[in-house]
Order: C-alpha cells, then sequence, then structure tokens
C-alpha cells in the first residue's frame, strides 16, 4: 500500500467534486432542506377539524351519557352536527354526505345492558375511506367518549388521573426527536451511495480506470483512495447534518417575516462525537458498497436502479419507521443483517438513551459496521480487474 | 499475394541487442468463440518505433491490453521488459495512451497530468511542465479539460501517458482527431523519444504515419501476417502503396500460414531471410 497513490487519488476525487457544484449542493443543501420540512411538516401539523354527529338510540336513560359526551367533544375542539335521523342510519347518511367526519352511536340496547351488568359498547362511526386521518379522528373521539364516562363513575370513587411517562427522552418529545438522529445517517449512506457509484461507473466508461490500470496503482489503493476521498465528503454531510439536527437558533420576526427558527433542536442525551462516527461508519460501507454496485451497472441510470433495490429496502427493514421487532419474524433476520439497522440502533440508544462507548449493544452494533465496510472492501478490490473489457 | 508478405523477414530485428523489449510467444486470447489474438509470436528490439496496422477488429487493441497487462491471455505469454505480464511490477516503467482519452473531465489540465504523474511517483514540477510542452498545452494548464477540445484532449492524453518517462509506450491510435501539423510535431517528439532508447509500438490506420516507423506490423484477424519495414511491405505484396498492402490484408480470408502450420510471423532473429519475390 503506497500512500502517496493513496494520496494522489484523494485528492484527485476532491478536485474533482469541488468543482461539480451540483454534487456539492446534494451534499450539503438538499438533505437540509429535506430533514427541515420533514420536521416542518410534522411539528407544525394543523389539527383537523372533526364534525362530530352523537346519536342516542337508548331514548332518555342514556341522554345523560349523550350530553356529556356533547360536552367532552366540544371541549375538545369538535363541532357538534345533528344527523336528519337520530339513528345509526342518520349517521351513515351524514358521513355519505360529507356532513360530518365521524358519528358517535349509543346502542338501543344500552339500557339492558347496563342494568345487566354488562359492558355496553358505544360505536365510533367513520367512513373508512382515508385510514390515516380518520384513525386519527377515530382515537379523539375515543379519548372524548372515555372522559365522558368518567363523569358517571359512582360518586366517592376517585377519578383516576393518567400520566404519560418516558424512561428516557422527554414526555414533550416529538417524533421529530426519534426520526431526525436515524436520518442523519440514512441521508448520509443515500448521498455517498449515489456519489461513489455513479463516480465510479464513470470512471469504467470513461476509460480512465483502464489507464489507472495500466499504473503501478494497486485495486486495494483505488478503493482506498476512493473511501478516502468521498470519505471526506461523508464526513462533511453527516457533521453538517447532525449540527442542524442538534442547534437550534431563533430568528426574530423582522417586519413581515414571523419568528423561525435555524435547525430542529434536537436534544441529544449521549456524545453527538460518538454519533457522528456511527453515522460515518455506516456512510463508509456506501462507499464501496457503490463501487461493488458499479460493476453491474452499464449506464448512470443503471446506477440510480440499485436505490429500490439496496437502498430503500434498508429504510424500510432499517428500523427507521418500525420497530425491528414489529416486523414479520421472516424479515427479521434479514434486517439485522443491514448495516442501516445497526445505525439506527447505536444512534437511538446515543442520542436518546444517552448510551456512550462501554456500552455492550453500541459496541456490537459499531463493530458490526466496520464489518461491513471492511467485507465491501474487499468485494470491491475483487470487482477491480485489471482485466476489464 | 499474402503468402510472400508473411515471409518477409526483420533484418533490423535480427541485428537488435539481446535483450528484446517486449517478447510474446504463443499469445492468444479469446472472447468466446471470438479469437481476438490467434497466436502470435513477437520479439520487438527496445529502442525502435514498431507501427501496428490492420483494419478494424484485427485484434490491435488486444494485443496492446495484452502486453500491458490489462488483459490475461488464454494462453501463451507475454513479457515486457523481461517482466511477464500481467504484472504490477514492470508497469512503472510502461506508458499506455488508451484508444479513449480516459483523463478526468471535470480536472483540468494541470490536475490531470499531476494526478497520473503522482501515481508513478513523479511530483517534479519542471518534468510536468516539460510533459505538457512537449503537447503544446503549457498555456493551457488551467483549463478545464471539459471546455477543450477533442485534438486538444488528445493531447494532454498523450502526456499523461509519456509523464513519467517510460521505457515502453504503448499507443493506441494516438493521432485520431490531431490536425496535421500537430501530427508532425507528435511524431517528431516519438523519434526523439525512440533515440533517447524508448521503445513505441504505435497502432494506426494513417498510412503515411506508418512510413514513419521503423518496422510495421501487420494484423488481420488476430495475427501478425506480416513484419517489415514499409518499402518492404510494398515490395512483398507487389504494391505502390501501403495502402494497397493494407487494402490486400483486409481482403485476405485467412492467411495460409507457411510450413508445418507455425505461427503467423517468423519469430525475428531466428527465421530464415524473407523469401524476396
Amino acid at each position: 500500500m503506497n500512500l502517496r497513490r493513496v494520496g494522489a487519488l484523494t485528492r484527485r476525487i476532491v478536485e474533482g467534486m469541488r468543482r461539480d457544484h451540483r454534487s456539492m449542493a446534494l451534499i450539503v443543501v438538499v438533505p437540509i432542506v429535506v430533514i427541515g420540512l420533514l420536521a416542518w411538516v410534522i411539528r407544525e401539523q394543523e389539527t383537523i377539524d372533526v364534525r362530530l354527529a352523537v346519536v342516542n338510540e337508548a331514548g332518555a336513560a342514556a341522554q345523560p351519557l349523550a350530553d356529556a359526551i356533547g360536552d367532552e367533544a366540544v371541549a375538545a375542539d369538535m363541532e357538534l352536527v345533528t344527523p336528519a335521523a337520530e339513528t345509526r342510519d342518520g349517521v351513515v347518511d351524514c358521513l355519505e354526505a360529507e356532513t360530518c367526519d365521524a358519528g358517535v352511536v349509543i346502542p338501543s340496547d344500552y339500557a339492558t345492558q347496563i342494568a345487566a351488568d354488562a359492558s355496553p359498547t358505544i360505536e365510533i362511526v367513520t367512513l373508512g375511506v382515508a385510514a390515516g386521518t380518520e384513525g386519527s379522528t377515530a382515537e379523539r373521539v375515543a379519548r372524548v367518549v372515555a372522559s365522558a364516562f368518567t363523569s358517571f363513575l359512582p360518586p366517592g370513587v376517585p377519578v383516576p388521573s393518567v400520566e404519560a411517562s418516558t424512561v428516557y427522552g422527554t414526555a414533550d418529545g416529538d417524533v421529530v426527536t426519534s426520526f431526525a438522529p436515524v436520518f442523519v445517517a440514512y441521508f448520509g449512506y443515500f448521498f455517498v451511495f449515489i456519489l461513489t457509484g455513479v463516480s465510479f461507473l464513470r470512471e469504467r466508461l470513461g476509460g480512465t480506470l483502464e489507464r489507472l490500470l495500466a499504473t503501478p496503482i494497486s485495486r486495494a489503493e483505488i478503493v482506498s483512495g476512493y473511501n478516502t476521498g468521498f470519505g471526506i465528503f461523508a464526513a462533511l454531510q453527516v457533521a453538517l447534518l447532525l449540527t442542524f439536527t442538534l442547534m437550534s437558533v431563533q430568528v426574530p420576526a423582522i417586519g413581515p417575516l414571523p419568528s423561525f427558527s435555524i435547525g430542529l433542536g434536537v436534544p441529544t442525551a449521549g456524545s453527538p462525537v460518538l454519533a457522528f462516527t456511527i453515522a460515518l461508519l455506516l456512510a463508509l460501507g456506501a462507499v464501496s458498497l457503490g463501487i461493488f454496485l458499479s460493476t453491474f451497472a452499464r449506464t448512470e441510470l443503471q446506477v440510480i436502479q440499485f436505490i429500490p433495490l439496496v437502498i430503500v429496502p434498508q429504510g424500510l427493514l432499517g428500523g427507521i419507521f418500525w420497530p425491528v421487532d414489529a416486523l414479520p419474524p421472516i424479515l427479521q433476520p434479514i434486517a439485522m443483517l443491514l448495516p442501516v439497522t445497526h445505525a439506527v440502533d447505536a444512534l437511538r440508544s446515543v442520542m436518546i438513551a444517552g448510551a456512550d462507548l462501554a456500552t455492550r449493544t453500541v459496541q456490537v452494533d459499531m463493530l458490526y459496521l466496520v464489518l461491513v465496510a471492511a467485507f465491501f472492501v474487499v468485494l470491491a478490490s475483487r470487482t477491480i480487474r485489471r482485466e476489464v473489457a | 499475394m499474402a503468402s510472400d508478405v508473411l515471409t518477409t523477414g526483420s533484418p533490423a530485428a535480427a541485428a537488435a541487442g539481446p535483450e528484446p523489449a517486449i517478447v510474446a510467444a504463443g499469445l492468444r486470447k479469446t472472447f468466446g468463440p471470438i479469437n481476438a489474438v490467434d497466436g502470435i509470436d513477437l520479439e520487438l528490439a527496445p529502442g525502435r518505433i514498431y507501427g501496428l496496422l490492420g483494419p478494424n477488429g484485427s485484434g490491435k487493441t488486444t494485443l496492446i491490453r495484452l502486453l500491458v497487462g490489462l488483459a490475461h491471455p488464454t494462453s501463451g505469454e507475454a513479457r515486457v521488459l523481461g517482466q511477464p505480464m500481467p504484472s504490477r511490477a514492470g508497469l512503472g516503467r510502461i506508458g499506455y495512451m488508451t484508444q479513449s482519452d480516459g483523463i478526468y473531465g471535470e480536472l483540468s489540465v494541470w490536475e490531470n497530468i499531476r494526478f497520473f504523474a503522482a501515481l508513478y511517483g513523479v511530483r517534479d514540477q519542471a518534468t510536468l511542465e516539460e510533459a505538457l510542452s512537449v503537447v503544446d498545452l503549457l498555456d493551457r494548464r488551467s483549463t478545464i479539460v471539459n471546455d477543450l477540445s477533442g485534438g486538444l484532449r488528445r493531447r494532454l492524453s498523450l502526456a499523461c501517458a509519456l509523464v513519467h518517462r517510460p521505457a515502453i509506450l504503448f499507443l493506441d491510435e494516438p493521432t485520431v482527431g490531431i490536425d496535421p501539423a500537430l501530427r508532425i510535431q507528435f511524431w517528431e517528439h516519438f523519434r526523439r523519444l525512440s533515440r533517447e532508447g524508448v521503445t513505441l509500438l504505435v497502432s494506426s490506420h494513417v498510412m503515411d504515419e506508418a512510413d514513419r516507423c521503423d518496422e510495421l506490423l501487420l494484423m488481420q484477424a488476430g495475427r501478425v501476417i506480416a513484419r517489415g519495414t514499409g518499402d518492404e511491405l510494398r515490395a512483398a505484396a507487389g504494391a505502390t502503396t501501403l495502402e494497397e498492402v493494407f487494402l490486400q490484408a483486409a481482403g485476405v480470408d485467412a492467411p495460409a500460414p507457411v510450413g508445418d502450420g507455425a505461427p503467423s510471423t517468423t519469430p525475428p532473429g531466428t527465421g530464415p531471410p524473407g523469401a524476396a519475390p
């Protein structure tokens, strides 16, 4: 291994990238815009207005309950709607006419069930065409019904209070807090893969690889040079992303512009440097992966075609959105093979639970990332043949 | 007639020193059913300019790639400067100019030459400047390669191949897209290099270039079917121009080997002098 040759290759990559303004923008600006937008969308989500129809099919016996539900609904910022008929069908008509968003039906056997000491069923009806919004609407209505019930507890029974608490993080932490750290790593991985894959393919197509191989540089030196060169940009990107995620600078309102903050201000419990190292290890694995996969591509488009095959599944299985334990049993061992899974696990441990290098799971995850990177370095070196044609 | 051309000997090579710069012995390379290089025996003496002629697909580039060590021979052996190829050991003394430019478009002229020089361990600024001045690019050193014309890129490609002062230069169609004035300049430089002891193997389609070579190798269907100076080839083929020799070679189906189906060329120095017509 001749370090001067590795250095020459590193320098060449840096010089080339510096000229390529579009790629530099890809590294620096795009992920910040995307993460910033994501945080904006999640944090500033408008509460969807709910128009609620409450019908009582049980008559006078259940009227106090119906009234209590109505009161709680109004207290929860919902709008009460009176359907044309005080029946379940009336609610359905009103849902179909889109004059209400959800209905609460107190069934006609309510009184008899209570008398028989059975648990009555209160029905919450939605149309069932938009799973996401209706789910959250139904959930809010369910909370309204539940709190209406507490007012019917016999006198003397204290109303239990329910309080949410968390072991790690803060109770007021939002989804961004758990998403942003892992997105930092995932974006780094994604961009470094595209950059090296396309750049090495150009090397093959442009005849420069042929020429490189006719010089004394070895295959290991080529892969090392690529890792160092693109490692510099991966480090730059991960550092920028992490800074953007952790810091929060409030910009005061000026004239017509409202006040806003730069950065997500996500709190980290552990060391930012350790988080940086984990994300960088993952990104370095993408350098050699890009070189390796470029062997199987003949055009730049074909490199891009590896994204849905290699990068997107890791996003789905890697524990970013759903915990690996919640995946179907067949997919779980596959997920455990993916580097993204281990990076996500280690990053959450560090940034949310405050784990450090002494934590066993973090050690194992980082060791795995190193092994994956090393594995692809070897694989990439093997695919670079002196014989290219 | 092909068989006449075939037996043309090579007195110049026979007189060369004991250690040939390039040796091929039974060199063969097949891609599936295609014999790109079909059993070539060669000994090329140091310090001479060899021209590699032949129609498209006759195996010129594959032969060069085998000699540079970019391809493994299916059978046979290639040795360059005494080093069996492919091997990384001898590459520091070999220069290779590919058919495609093989330079980095997003880098400047200077960054390109500096990169390739560094791979050979050459960092001395004066050496780099000299290589650029040979191809007349010294005043464009800070230009980005993508902004250069095709001919200028070709020049840079050549400069990158000779910046480390190799003992052997393989040039795959070096003068394609280069204007006549510069082509003359190129050849003057090739001649200067050969006087300094550099061996050059130049593939070309341009016939007036062929006459500037010390010796020509005429390839057809993966074999060297004739070898000699331009005059010798013309005389052997009964042609007045090299163009005719070339067309004759391209026209024949397969060269009928002389004698016991031996390799298509007479190894220089060992074979009998050609049976002149």
